[in-house]
């Protein structure tokens, strides 16, 4: 799996682009909204490599404190100068509220170019980097508020072992969101989206990056990784409660969400 | 029935989450006591339960009662934790994420509730309307003991429609944002549910004096009376709402003479029903088609 992404890497993203028409934009940005998260959250996103959610959530984050100092600016009318000047540079000090994200991928080579992403793109408060295996993390007990994993979980060679790891990390009441291919139940659109994945997939891995091996690796992990309702049943079992799920495209790509309560 | 639990230290809701998975196990046990079921309307939060039946609180005494919790106990605490934060948030996700922090929750645990606050704006009506009930339920035991005097159906209408829209108070800016949610599609049958919910447990309590209405009509009326006082209310500057409760006191006072009314015209129709009886055998008489030889 660790030379698959090594090789991988750099393409990563053009070949996401091209493997699902630039969807995956759409299901990533799908995933924060449903995250919703409020100025002040931590964020711990595994195997996020290239930083797609990080970005997302900061500039969710940024829009939702924005929103919230305008509000009450709002409320307080009559201010002094002083008062308002003050409320300014809080304001350019704190743009993310206290927000934070930390992406943990097990690849260097991800992290690195995520780190370039990130330069390139502008974000750099709040964000930080860290080399780690989903099935160990490095972090204490009960610290993230949120943990995510997109597209990451059907690399894991134990997912019970992420799942327990997700459990631990998260503060009670914490959340834990797993954006991930999933099974199609309509007969008909199965047989479409299989002939795509393999036929189609691997020849455009082939062509952008000169790697037919890891994409068909990819489609097959994909065929893989546990139906819904199963991984429900994986996510119950590390003791999340209130655990959900939520189809996107008819199964081609499901969001689980569960509680650490 | 009063949601009340004691104040948990951060690390009670992992030990729920245990002891959740026991309470699920043995599904057997009977509720105890301090259960969290509202007896005005449906439970507020119409959650789809992933795992069968709800598992259900088991507070059995001796063992480990105390700090048996559900998820929708949970949810209830977290919900009325956040009402405190609603005049600054409104009735939304923050409000609840907050209320969630003082609970020394995630504020991520506000994901388990619906983004736009419905789940929060209900559990307050229902709590309302329980505080409502149990209110007249002690008047009426006040009564029954003979240590109150039992009021008059117009006043006993007033002082209840008063009592539970004086509970709307601290909230009162936020209340047009909540009305408005209240009235999305997908939160009509509750909050329907509720509403109509209170409004009987109100006639329920003002007793059977006769008023010769049906049970419909006199839901219908009290329910105008509630709505268009809450109306009223949500506009009213005056000092303590004043211009509410006048208002209040004559509409009520216009449900009364409703009652009258109907008397009346039905004594107006029978003595009319009468005068015509009375008309035809004095016609009849002239006709003399009356007379029995």
């Amino acid at each position: 799996v660790y030379q698959v992404f090594e090789s991988v890497a750099k393409k990563y993203d053009v070949m996401n682009d091209s493997m699902t028409l630039g969807i995956h934009r759409v299901w990533k940005d799908i995933l924060v909204h449903k995250m919703n998260p409020s100025p002040g959250t931590l964020l711990l996103d595994v195997a996020g490599g290239t930083g797609d959610i990080a970005f997302r959530f900061i500039n969710y984050v940024r829009a939702s404190r924005e929103r919230q100092l305008q509000r009450k600016l709002r409320h307080h009318q009559n201010l002094s100068w002083q008062e308002i000047s003050e409320s300014y540079q809080e304001d350019k000090s704190n743009s993310l509220g206290d927000s934070q994200v930390v992406v943990c991928d097990i690849n260097k080579e991800m992290l690195k170019v995520g780190k370039q992403k990130a330069q390139h793109l502008g974000y750099s408060a709040g964000l930080s980097w860290v080399l780690g295996n989903a099935e160990e993390l490095p972090f204490d007990d009960d610290k993230f508020d949120v943990y995510t994993i997109a597209f990451g979980i059907r690399n894991v060679t134990r997912i019970d072992l992420a799942l327990q790891e997700a459990y631990r990390v998260l503060k009670p009441g914490g959340r834990f969101l797993c954006l991930e291919f999933s099974h199609v139940s309509n007969p008909l659109l199965s047989r479409l989206y299989d002939l795509y994945s393999f036929q189609v997939i691997p020849v455009l891995g082939e062509v952008i990056a000169g790697d037919w091996k890891s994409y068909q690796y990819l489609v097959e992990s994909i065929r893989r990784f546990p139906p819904q309702e199963e991984f429900k049943a994986m996510i119950e079992d590390a003791g999340f409660f209130k655990v959900d799920y939520q189809n996107l495209n008819f199964g081609i790509v499901a969001i689980h969400s569960g509680f650490k309560l | 029935s009063v949601l009340r639990f004691p104040l948990s230290p951060p690390q009670r809701p992992l030990h729920a989450s245990v002891v959740l998975r026991r309470t699920s196990d043995e599904r057997q046990k009977e509720p105890g006591a301090a259960s969290s079921q509202f007896d005005s309307g449906p439970g507020p939060l119409p959650e789809q339960e992933s795992r069968g039946p709800h598992p259900s609180y088991t507070g059995q005494g001796g063992q480990e009662s105390e700090d048996f919790e559900s998820e929708e106990q949970l949810q209830h605490r977290i919900l009325t934790a956040a009402l405190e934060f609603v005049p600054e948030h409104g009735w939304t996700a923050e409000a609840i994420a907050e209320g969630a922090k003082t609970l020394g929750l995630s504020s991520a645990a506000a994901g388990m509730f619906h983004s736009d606050g419905s789940e929060l704006i209900l559990h307050f009506v229902s709590q309302c309307n329980t505080k409502l009930s149990e209110m007249l339920e002690q008047e009426q035991k006040l009564v029954q003991l003979g240590e109150a005097e039992k009021k008059p159906m117009d006043q006993f209408l007033r002082d209840a429609v008063e009592a539970r829209l004086r509970m709307l108070i601290p909230y009162i800016e936020k209340w047009p944002q909540a009305l408005s949610i209240l009235l999305l599609p997908h939160n009509i049958p509750s909050s329907l549910n509720l509403l109509t919910s209170m409004i009987d447990d109100i006639w329920h309590y003002a007793g059977d004096q006769s008023t010769d209405f049906n049970w419909y009509t006199r839901r219908a009326v009290l329910t105008g009376v509630y709505n268009t006082t809450e109306l009223v209310m949500l506009q009213d500057s005056s000092p303590d709402f004043e211009d509410t409760w006048r208002f209040l006191e004559n509409r009520v006072a216009d449900v009364m003479n409703m009652g009258s009314t109907a008397n009346q015209v039905q004594s107006t129709g029978e003595a009319l029903v009468q005068g015509l009886m009375g008309a035809a055998v004095t016609i009849k008489n002239l006709a003399g088609m009356n007379q029995r030889r």
